[in-house]
């Protein structure tokens, strides 16, 4: 397997110059999505019931219970390693898991009659790598799955697609190819391509880790409004400055357990384990 | 060897080469290139499918047209497909597929074998996270193919499946086993009709070569053209 990975946001000159091109207007004001309640609201949208999961003999997910509700931003967070983004990838069943079951929106993910395309495409996905379409232009990248998928026609999917690039402050390069934007603008289209599926949950997949530094704030900003207009967000993320600001909950993980499952002050304030103090030590000393 | 060298047959010669020649050989290298490259890609899908059966198939299936010399294939399907004809449609007596038919489905059949290698490397060359992003956003196996994975991998690939397209261009002058006249045919004709071997086969040669040599010059300046940017 040769795959080719993604080169370092910024290290290349087109990015470079992406990044100080003019029309990138920064984030506007406004919804970016129509807001339902903007609290918890005590309905599970992810039911996380037991799971295990096992690469041949290695156990990557130890019995993993949790749930995130209806409005509700939980963070997940741990060292490398920990099985947070396998976690968060068996959610929308990009990964197999052998024993548990997963719930979304009233769906079991492991079940022989689940439309999984169906479930995925109500189920928004973020990643590390963007993984925008290099083929296709910004706009093209928003409207495909649209069309493909919702059966959405042409005009309706370009709207949508325009007025979420719009959100995330991107309307000038609507016909750009993504390796012409910076990795910042890449990930903010990647997550306007998500939400053009009106999906009714989030998933972010360490959506800041392959970033410059100097990028991480934009990115950061349009998912911290995505949170305040009452998406429901899981998110993996090593940014505990995002999760102080609009986390619910934390949930720690380490070696493939969920180790601390707390609200977000009880977890800042006085995490109950010693992993997750020593994790939080090592990350908030700097 | 060359005291009477005769240009002027190779100029009198020209309509029938290119205008019944030429255009053979174009024609078939552009057929059995189209469908070589859409049956190759199937092939490429089967074996990278990960299901037993069908893996084992397809990679079977290349292996053999990879060590089978083209001639006999050649051979082989001119005299066999009219009795799977026969047999297939329950036919009596073997069915007329002409030898034109014959060649075409031979060139596409053993082509593929060689574009399905090329467009396994193609698709196996698009990282993984592509086909999580096509299937996140809730495309089926087929339209994250379709719409996302095959155009990348086609136009990462583009070069190599038209060099190969060139090498086809090239072997499609061994129809003349089933006595059909492509370029080079036509020229061999002429050559022995007239006794004008060395011009002939001269003027034969330096086609092929500014034909391909031309092509394959194209085909980099092509791939500098399409490039994806990542």
């Amino acid at each position: 397997m040769t795959s080719t990975p993604m080169p370092a946001p910024g290290g290349t000159e087109p990015v470079a110059a992406a990044a100080e091109a003019p029309g990138d207007e920064g984030l506007q004001k406004g919804p970016l999505v129509t807001p339902p309640p903007a609290t918890a609201t005590g309905v599970p949208m992810i039911a996380i019931d037991g799971i295990s999961k096992w690469y041949g003999s290695f156990q990557v997910l130890t019995n993993c219970t949790t749930q995130v509700e209806k409005g509700e931003v939980v963070v997940v967070c741990g060292p490398s390693g920990s099985g947070k983004s396998t976690l968060i990838k068996c959610v929308n069943a990009l990964e197999p898991f052998q024993t548990g079951q997963i719930t979304v929106d009233g769906t079991k993910v492991k079940d022989k009659g689940t439309n999984l395309p169906k479930l995925r495409s109500r189920v928004g996905m973020v990643f590390q790598h963007f993984e925008l379409f290099p083929h296709l232009s910004i706009i093209a990248n928003l409207t495909l799955a649209q069309r493909k998928v919702l059966g959405r026609g042409a005009d309706d999917a370009g709207k949508r697609g325009r007025d979420l690039l719009a959100r995330v402050g991107l309307s000038a390069h609507a016909d750009k190819f993504p390796g012409q934007l910076s990795g910042g603008q890449q990930q903010r289209v990647a997550i306007a391509r998500a939400l053009a599926m009106n999906p009714v949950v989030m998933l972010f997949d360490e959506p800041t880790s392959a970033l410059d530094p100097e990028m991480v704030g934009e990115v950061l900003d349009v998912m911290v409004e995505l949170a305040r207009d009452g998406m429901t967000m899981m998110v993996v993320t090593h940014e505990m400055g995002f999760a102080r600001k609009v986390a619910d909950r934390v949930i720690f993980m380490d070696k493939g357990e969920i180790v601390e499952d707390a609200k977000k002050d009880d977890f800042f304030g006085k995490p109950r384990s010693e992993r997750a103090q020593h994790f939080l030590s090592k990350i908030l000393q700097h | 060897m060359f005291s009477n060298f005769d240009i002027g047959v190779i100029a009198s010669s020209l309509p029938y080469l290119f205008g019944q020649g030429m255009v053979f050989t174009v024609t078939l290298t552009a057929l059995a290139a189209t469908m070589g490259v859409a049956f190759g890609t199937l092939i490429a899908m089967m074996r990278l499918s990960g299901i037993p059966g069908v893996t084992h198939l397809a990679k079977g299936y290349v292996e053999l047209m990879r060590s089978l010399p083209l001639v006999l294939v050649i051979f082989w399907f001119y005299f066999l497909v009219p009795y799977i004809g026969a047999w297939l449609t329950r036919s009596p007596t073997p069915i007329q597929v002409g030898a034109f038919s014959s060649a075409l489905i031979t060139f596409t059949l053993f082509e593929a074998a060689f574009f399905s290698e090329i467009m396994r490397a193609g698709i196996q060359s698009i990282p993984k996270g592509q086909t999580a992003a096509a299937q996140a956003l809730g495309m089926t196996y087929w339209q994250s193919m379709a719409t996302v994975i095959l155009p990348q991998a086609f136009r990462n690939m583009m070069p190599l499946l038209l060099t190969q397209t060139i090498v086809l261009f090239q072997d499609t002058s061994l129809v003349y086993v089933l006595s059909l006249t492509d370029f080079l045919g036509a020229a061999s004709k002429v050559a022995q009709r007239d006794g004008r071997l060395v011009e002939m086969y001269l003027f034969a040669a330096v086609v092929y070569f500014a034909v391909c040599f031309t092509a394959s010059f194209l085909v980099r300046r092509l791939h500098s053209r399409v490039a994806i940017i990542r």
